[in-house]
């Protein structure tokens, strides 16, 4: 079971990855506003949102990073992480009900922490929707175990 | 219609808010787990990027309306210790800075999350698009 987890030595930088699609729901924007407490109007009253410049509800942007977390792990052969220690993240453009989202990622950066056991891998992600249109782009540091 | 909000020029900087706690539950777990299909919970068993969603909706029980947003910007953020099943968060959040558009502004928001021990165990900066007061939000 392990052996089919990447560990840090085993991951080059410059490898990237494509997910598959995910289409996003009006359920999904329901669970996640239920989920987290999140009932702005962006997401909630199609009502208010026709009147909006976007003419309709918006996905929440912390519903697509999550989503797009998930998307990773199906794109890449699983790492053996320990942990998420930060990211940095811009939301370029709203998703909408029924937009359909990928991932496309790529290992940026390694480095050695003061744990000799671990090291950090930096991954340039860009979650694109159905028309190639950038919605959101980021990096994450995750924390990678080193075979012992 | 109307929604009650916080505007650009009625947003003070330097003000600090507390929210109200939330006990995290294998429920929401479950729940997240479900919606984004992300296998690989940490060790502690919550998802690092849970309690981050989770903040928002605190952010909405303070007393005080909530910001007109016009667009999630960008964050920056930090996971400084483990969350587990059954600890209790809350979020508290200060105003960096503010600086004015033509159409709304922006702001950079201070976010901590902290557990029941008073431990702060992930922190960092929203920067929102807010409307101005004359705008629709949205």
């Amino acid at each position: 079971m392990s052996e089919q987890r990447r560990y840090f030595h085993e991951i080059p930088v410059g490898e990237e990855y494509e997910s598959p699609g995910r289409t996003v729901t009006e359920s999904d924007l329901v669970i996640f506003s239920g989920l987290t407490g999140d009932y702005n109007v962006l997401h909630t009253d199609a009502e208010f949102m026709k009147q909006s410049i976007f003419g309709e509800r918006i996905a929440h942007g912390l519903l697509c990073l999550a989503i797009q977390s998930g998307l990773f792990n199906r794109a890449a052969t699983e790492y053996a992480t320990l942990g998420l220690a930060g990211l940095r993240w811009k939301f370029k453009a709203p998703v909408k009900i029924g937009d359909t989202i990928r991932l496309r990622a790529k290992v940026a950066a390694k480095k050695d922490l003061d744990k000799p056991d671990r090291g950090l891998v930096t991954i340039e992600r860009t979650i694109v929707n159905q028309r190639d249109e950038v919605v959101q782009q980021g990096e994450t540091d995750l924390i990678v175990e080193k075979r012992r | 219609m109307s929604v009650k909000s916080t505007y650009f020029e009625d947003i003070e900087v330097d003000k600090i808010r507390e929210t109200p706690a939330i006990t995290v539950t294998e429920t929401h777990v479950s729940l997240y787990l479900g919606l984004t299909r992300e296998p690989s919970a940490s060790a502690a068993g919550v998802p690092a990027a849970l309690p981050l969603c989770m903040s928002i909706g605190l952010g909405w029980r303070v007393k005080e309306p909530p910001l007109a947003v016009l667009a999630f910007v960008g964050l920056d953020w930090q996971i400084v210790k483990d969350v587990r099943v059954g600890d209790t968060i809350h979020g508290r959040s200060r105003i960096l800075s503010k600086r004015p558009m033509r159409d709304g502004g922006f702001v950079v928001d201070e976010r901590s999350l902290i557990d029941q021990h008073g431990d702060v165990v992930q922190q960092g900066k929203f920067t929102f698009l807010v409307a101005k007061r004359k705008e629709v939000p949205a």
